[in-house]
């Protein structure tokens, strides 16, 4: 078993208009009691892990991780290093354009940083001021630029379309401004309008003029066409990444392995249990300071700052194989390896709905490229979206849950 | 004896404060004290006292001593508020000899009250004008004195004027039925004759017959009759409401009380049946009785299969204290297993589905209401259609009649244009008029039933901004030129879906339908073409096109529990829909042919 970390940052200088993540504005002076907190869950849960964990990927999320100093980063390196088996790691960092500079690139390259990950989402500056973003597009050359120069080789691009009154061409124009920088990697989302944000509320006050969903389809599947025509390979549903260069972070949860998750509001799942941190930043501080919630005996993989457990029955690892399985758009579920996982045929837990799924033209099976893969004992061959399915994966996925 | 007895009931319009005026007697009489009693007391099922309106008759006796020193014993039956009862109203007022005609001081006249005040002069009865709500700032108590003064051909002085709601002068309203009503009359030594006038069901007794004991006496010794279902039985219990049963060594002619009959079913003990003795019985009923029929029908269909055998008990419960409702099954191919159920009226069908819904919790899909045609055939048959679905071929039919209402509108005259509008504009045919008041006038029509069950009254409340009422009753069946409207989904017709509308409306009523199905149709993976075709042609079509985008973005920081319970609640959103061949469609495009008048 080989493990992904993920480590949440939750401090914003500004909260976007339309995100609705679990992350704060204006408690950056909690940042120095929070790296310490931090560490202190890595050690505990590494302390009730039954073995040294052997670790491939590590992910720095937010929030803004680019607001933590090198040396700050460098404190949380010390204790990773020190408590789980780290080689041929994939070091992520999510990095807002606005808050880096060559010097800090070079900084955090040198920590062992060999991905990073810029929130760009538009290179259009009215549109980046509506989502509220506290970088402009300028910004965001500088630092592919700098980053390119501190040595990051592995660069990945946000970018977000079906934003109020976008047109396919301001769109399409974004998508080749974003390709010129030569990323590797690049993840197109699709603006969802989340209650409880400020798009939520004018969206409600009929404020928010969102293309329809056809408008947004037709971004998508432009979208699409350029990348494969600039040299990208779709390999989720909202991913593309020039050959070699997928996201393993991610790539890991979409085949449903396991993932450990530090910090506010973290979610991690390992030994059959997907749960979750407390979200608030100082709860968070608060539960791994206090004496008495440290010394509790606590189980593997939960920690102080854990308050939602859910452990997964045989039946809920399935459907959620399928259901995240599905997303990735070229490998999708392999038969053998279900097989090999749960010891019975996808086909004999699914059948019915991989029929219908067939017979609707939203699933397909594509066999093998050579013979030495998948022949198991579940049969052959993997299952995954259609082309025209990528933008209807929710009609397939609700067909794999109760 | 029967010297001190006064039967008597009160008539109103909805909201005139019937029950209010109830309340204040029975509290006046110490029938019931204050603290034992909820709001409304003969308002007993939770939906009538939200809908103000009484939905079953009920009786109850009061002991009063009068101005005269004398004690009299005086029963109040209380009648349903609503014209789709006008039946069982009818048969309440057969059992008293007098009624409080209840007007309220700022509304005046209104169509029920007259067509209440018409029943109850036609049955005989003394009348006992009342205003009340003479305590609203908004009250004319000279002005409708004045009005109902000239309809019953009093002089203006005589009508009481009170308050049910702070109590003034309720006492007068008591006075006035022990003086001007007179004592019921019939010979106790006759056989029996007794007139049910309502009934419950009990659990524990069996069904409870409400009756006026109007010739001979009543025991639990003595064996019962019903004469016009011909059942036998051996009561459990007579007695007297007082407010609750209380039993009593019998009921002599004049008396108003209950018998416990034992009977499993309402249907062997109807409102407006005779009860007789079975060892002497009288040689006639009473007159008067009729067998309810059901006006309105409409589909009820579980909107999950498994819920069919709940939805079929449930419906057997209601019908237990409901013999107007009735029901047989029926299949249909878009909505699966359900029944066909009979309604007094639109209101009726409303109160069997939030009952069905509260009181059984079932969730159901209700197909929109319809008329029962009759259909005569080539061959000279006639068949009664009361599912257009089940129409039988166009070549097969000679012609199709359908039920025709006379209807009374109280106005005032201020809206006397709009109301014509609205009337004619639904086929309605004027007849008369007539100025019952001054600045009211009375619209008498005649107009299909089928345009009249879905939003008239609405329409007319708002047309009026509240002010006219209606009344209505069953004239006879008419022919027309009526035909089918269909509606095609993805070229296959979808029974649920059909309806009967006249020739010359088809094509507006088509296009209008498929509009609004076009809003109600979610999209789908495939395009979904609806049409509406009458007389063999379509005359309307449109396109639901298919569904381009579906899918959930980002998850946040790995929280795939989230997106599970999203997905989750998509998927139960999806088991709502009706799957209607391949095609899923949602249950309120089943009553969307209701709403095809707003423009």
């Amino acid at each position: 078993m080989i493990y992904s970390l993920y480590l949440h940052v939750p401090f914003c200088k500004h909260r976007c208009a339309y995100c609705d993540f679990n992350t704060y504005a204006g408690q950056e002076a909690l940042i120095p009691d929070y790296v310490d907190a931090l560490v202190r869950e890595i050690e505990s849960v590494a302390h009730s892990a039954p073995e040294q964990l052997a670790v491939h990927t590590i992910f720095f999320g937010g929030g803004t991780p680019s607001l933590l100093t090198s040396k700050q980063f460098e404190q949380i390196f010390r204790a990773l290093r020190g408590h789980f088996d780290l080689s041929d790691l994939e070091t992520s960092l999510e990095a807002n354009p606005g808050t880096v500079s060559l010097d800090t690139l070079r900084d955090l390259r040198s920590l062992g940083f060999n991905r990073i990950s810029f929130g760009v989402q538009s290179f259009h500056a009215n549109e980046l001021r509506q989502l509220e973003r506290i970088h402009d597009p300028f910004d965001v050359f500088d630092a592919v630029t700098w980053a390119r120069r501190a040595g990051f080789e592995n660069l990945n691009l946000d970018l977000i379309f079906g934003l109020p009154q976008q047109s396919l061409d301001r769109w399409s124009a974004t998508v080749k401004r974003a390709v010129g920088l030569a990323p590797e990697h690049l993840s197109l989302y699709a603006l969802t309008v989340e209650h409880g944000t400020p798009f939520g509320r004018w969206a409600a006050r009929g404020l928010l003029p969102v293309p329809d969903a056809d408008a947004a389809a037709e971004m998508y599947e432009w979208a699409g066409d350029f990348l494969s025509a600039s040299g990208y390979e779709q390999y989720e549903i909202s991913n593309w990444a020039k050959p070699g260069f997928q996201c393993e972070h991610n790539l890991q949860t979409w085949r449903n392995q396991p993932y450990l998750g530090f910090g506010a509001g973290a979610h991690g799942y390992a030994a059959g249990v997907r749960y979750s941190n407390v979200l608030r930043i100082k709860t968070y501080i608060e539960r791994l300071t206090n004496p008495e919630s440290r010394t509790v005996n606590i189980e593997f993989p939960f920690s102080p700052a854990t308050v939602n457990r859910l452990p997964s029955t045989v039946r809920s690892e399935m459907q959620e194989t399928m259901m995240l399985g599905l997303r990735l758009t070229s490998e999708g579920v392999s038969a053998a390896d279900f097989a090999a996982r749960f010891g019975v045929p996808v086909t004999d837990v699914f059948g019915k709905e991989i029929d219908e799924l067939l017979g609707l033209g939203l699933l397909e099976w594509v066999l093998p490229p050579s013979p030495a893969f998948g022949r198991g004992a579940g049969g052959e061959g993997i299952i995954r979206l259609t082309k025209r399915a990528r933008l209807l994966g929710n009609q397939v996925f609700i067909r794999f849950v109760d | 004896m029967t010297e001190k007895i006064r039967n008597f009931c009160i008539i109103a319009h909805i909201d005139h404060g019937k029950s209010t005026l109830a309340d204040r007697l029975l509290h006046l009489t110490g029938t019931v004290s204050d603290r034992d009693t909820t709001e409304q007391i003969l308002d007993s099922m939770d939906l009538e006292r939200e809908k103000g309106v009484t939905i079953k008759a009920s009786a109850v006796r009061m002991n009063y001593t009068a101005g005269d020193g004398s004690a009299y014993e005086l029963n109040l039956i209380d009648t349903p508020g609503h014209v789709d009862f006008g039946y069982e109203v009818s048969r309440a007022l057969n059992a008293c000899e007098g009624a409080v005609l209840v007007v309220d001081a700022s509304q005046g006249i209104e169509a029920q009250t007259l067509a209440n005040l018409y029943q109850a002069l036609e049955a005989d009865l003394v009348i006992i004008p009342v205003i009340n709500k003479i305590d609203l700032i908004t009250a004319r108590p000279d002005e409708v004195a004045e009005d109902i003064g000239s309809l019953l051909g009093v002089p203006p002085a005589e009508v009481i004027r009170v308050s049910a709601k702070d109590g003034t002068n309720v006492a007068a309203v008591l006075e006035a039925i022990v003086r001007k009503v007179p004592p019921p009359k019939g010979d106790a030594n006759l056989p029996l004759r007794a007139l049910i006038f309502d009934s419950h069901y009990d659990s524990y007794k069996g069904v409870i017959a409400y009756i006026r004991v109007v010739e001979g006496k009543v025991t639990a010794d003595e064996a019962i009759r019903m004469i016009a279902t011909g059942v036998d039985v051996k009561p459990i219990e007579v007695g007297t409401f007082a407010p609750m049963m209380k039993p009593a060594a019998g009921l002599a002619a004049g008396e108003v009380g209950y018998i416990a009959t034992g009977l499993k079913s309402v249907h062997e003990a109807r409102v407006g049946d005779t009860v007789t003795s079975a060892a002497r019985p009288a040689p006639h009923p009473l007159p008067g009785y009729r067998h309810p029929k059901p006006m309105v029908f409409a589909g009820i269909y579980p909107s999950e299969a498994e819920d069919y055998q709940n939805l079929r008990e449930a419906l057997d419960k209601l019908q237990l204290n409901d013999a107007s409702l009735t029901f047989e099954p029926e299949t249909s191919q878009a909505l699966g297993f359900g029944f066909r159920a009979g309604f007094l009226g639109l209101f009726h069908m409303e109160i069997i589905q939030e009952r069905l819904e509260r009181e059984y919790d079932l969730s159901m899909v209700f197909t929109a209401p319809t008329v029962a045609y009759e259909v005569l055939m080539h061959d000279g048959t006639v068949t009664v259609v009361n599912s257009p679905a089940d129409l039988p071929d166009e070549g097969l039919i000679a012609e199709i009649r359908e039920p025709w209402m006379t209807i009374e509108i109280i106005t005032p005259t201020d809206y006397y244009g709009p109301i014509m509008e609205l009337v004619t504009r639904r086929r309605g045919i004027y007849k008369q008029q007539e100025y019952p008041a001054p600045h009211r006038v009375q619209l008498d029509y005649e107009i299909p039933l089928s345009e009249i069950i879905v939003d008239f009254f609405d329409e007319l409340k708002s047309r009026t901004r509240g002010y006219a009422s209606l009344d209505y009753q069953f004239l006879e069946y008419r022919m027309d030129e009526l035909q089918k409207l269909e509606i095609l989904v993805n070229g296959e017709p979808v029974d649920a879906l059909a309806t009967i509308v006249h020739e010359k409306e088809a094509y507006h009523k088509g296009q209008r339908f498929i509009t609004k199905l076009k809003e109600l149709i979610p999209r789908q993976l495939f395009d979904v073409a609806i049409q509406a075709s009458a007389g063999g042609r379509i005359i309307s079509r449109a396109n639901v096109k298919a569904t381009r985008k579906d899918v959930l973005a980002k998850c946040y920081g790995g929280d795939i529990s989230r997106k599970k319970k999203l997905l989750e609640k998509q998927k139960k959103g999806k088991k709502r829909l009706k799957m209607v061949g391949n095609v899923e469609i949602p249950q309120e495009a089943f009553m969307a042919v209701l709403s095809l008048e707003e423009d």
